[in-house]
């Protein structure tokens, strides 16, 4: 199988490599086209290992092999975070522009970029408005189709839909499923939340402990869309649950 | 008979309410004073000598201004401070963004600044003379000093305060150089805070330029003094509601323009 992204025995410590550990020998790839969710619970580095791949960490030792293409067209790797952090002097459509300055863009290509983004998350109608005037699952939109529009092959979110209300986040869960099946684009995308990992996921990664690792990897076959009630109780599901627990009963231990 | 519906009857009412009603009260306030003002002087109770009326500031301004008084001398104080404030605006928000940009830099000159910072630009009078002579250059410096510092600390603090989460958000889309992190996120998020330091620079400015016109250079201050020399109160009076009507034009354009660059915000 074709490998995209390759995280070899990558470890990570705050303040050094004498500092507090926060991932361990973790060792990850990730298959083009893939849907990954990694699940672990709240501070268990899980932003730490997006932040590593969007190159905003160093880590300590081991590496990230990124076989992506060098194209002054595209970012290889993009990021959604949790609270949208959009521009707020910039509209819609500006923000989404933001990462397309960077690139190397023919006037009309940039706007069709922009275009094509926007439609994807279903915002056409909003390009002019500024960040303010948005609601908190407008603002994700925004900030998905600003990753979409510099085509990366691997789509990074860290817990987008957590802030959103329930119903919220079940919408913008199912459009990001479409997005995916749409454009085909990689996505690492990072929860704390077991049901949205199944309900997402072709396959979950259970990082825990202190320092992290990754302590179950499961591939979730139930095709899409699916019925959260049953993959809640599937055996994926219990296994993922064990994997969790295990690690935190260990780690109450030391 | 038909009553009309209350609605009818009441929305021009409305309107007036919402749209007059504060115009209006402060502007009776404004007639208010001047006519209380005016009554005590009609009255005997201040001195025509000692503090004219406001009825005697018509004339007296037309007289200025038949003269060409007026205009040369506004134009004159309009010069220096347009002069001092650019360039005292300008160079002390550059200053100021590339203090907060460096942490080095900003610790290097600290201390020269605790030394600089307390000296008001006035201070600097006896030093421009010195070196410029009584002249419009000496009063650009005065009033540059003192708009230096307000956009200094202004800028300053506007660029410390960014939020790093959304340099974070430049890197992230590839934005990796200073120019493009300058550009794309630091200065326009420092804006706020840099404009109204530049505000209060627009007002601070006039009290430097008062002060370098006192001690001689032309202008609205000269102009006053040379009129209380004559012992003519109208036309100290003329210059005093020209400041007003100067600061308050320049800071009513300076808000629009304000409003406008920050329209994105809330």
């Amino acid at each position: 199988m074709a490998t995209l992204a390759a995280i070899r025995q990558l470890s990570l410590s705050y303040g050094g490599a004498a500092g507090t550990p926060v991932l361990e020998n973790l060792t990850l790839d990730i298959a083009p086209g893939e849907f990954v969710v990694v699940v672990g619970s709240s501070g268990v580095g899980k932003s730490t290992l997006l932040r590593v791949l969007a190159g905003l960490a160093q880590p300590t030792s081991g590496e990230v092999k990124l076989d992506l293409p060098v194209d002054r067209a595209r970012l290889p790797v993009a990021l959604v975070f949790q609270e949208a952090r959009l521009l707020p002097w910039r509209t819609v459509r500006g923000n989404v522009a933001f990462g397309l300055e960077a690139l190397e863009l023919s006037r009309e290509e940039r706007q069709r970029r922009i275009e094509e983004a926007l439609a994807l998350v279903r915002l056409s109608e909003f390009t002019k408005r500024w960040p303010w005037q948005l609601s908190g699952g407008q603002r994700q939109r925004v900030g998905l189709a600003r990753a979409l529009a510099v085509k990366p092959s691997l789509l990074l979110m860290d817990e987008p839909f957590a802030a959103l209300d329930a119903i919220t986040r079940a919408t913008l869960q199912d459009e990001l499923i479409r997005v995916w099946r749409e454009t085909g684009v990689s996505i690492l995308f990072v929860t704390h939340d077991i049901q949205e990992a199944l309900y997402l996921a072709g396959r979950v990664v259970v990082l825990n402990g202190k320092p992290a690792r990754v302590t179950r990897d499961v591939r979730i076959n139930s095709p899409w869309p699916r019925n959260r009630a049953e993959v809640a109780s599937s055996p994926e599901a219990a296994s993922i649950r064990t994997g969790l627990a295990e690690q935190l009963a260990d780690g109450a231990g030391i | 008979m038909t009553v009309p519906s209350v609605a009818e009857r009441s929305w021009p009412a409305r309107v007036a309410v919402v749209f007059m009603a504060r115009p209006l009260q402060s502007l009776g306030g404004l007639v208010l004073f001047f006519a209380l003002w005016e009554l005590a002087s009609r009255t005997g109770l201040i001195r025509r000598t000692v503090f004219p009326p406001p009825s005697a500031v018509p004339e007296a301004f037309w007289g200025e201004f038949t003269e060409g008084i007026w205009l040369e001398t506004v134009q004159a104080s309009l010069g220096h401070y347009a002069l001092g404030l650019l360039a005292g605006s300008l160079l002390g928000c550059l200053a100021g963004s590339l203090a907060g940009l460096m942490p080095r830099l900003e610790t290097a000159q600290a201390w020269v600044i605790r030394v600089l910072r307390p000296i008001p630009g006035i201070a600097w009078i006896p030093f421009a003379i010195l070196w410029f002579g009584v002249s419009e250059s000496a009063a650009v410096f005065i009033i540059g000093i003192a708009v230096f510092w307000i956009n200094y600390f202004a800028a300053l603090g506007a660029v410390q305060a960014v939020d790093k989460d959304l340099i974070e958000v430049a890197l992230a889309f590839g934005h990796r150089s200073l120019g493009a992190r300058l550009f794309k996120v630091l200065l326009p998020a420092a804006t706020p805070g840099i404009l109204a330091g530049v505000r209060t620079g627009i007002g601070q400015a006039w009290t430097s330029v008062l002060a370098a016109e006192l001690f001689g250079i032309d202008g609205i201050g000269q102009r006053m003094m040379q009129a209380s020399g004559l012992l003519n109160g109208q036309i100290v009076l003329v210059y005093m509601l020209t400041l007003a009507a100067l600061y308050g034009t320049i800071d009513m354009l300076f808000v629009a323009f304000h409003d406008w660059v920050l329209r994105w915000r809330r």
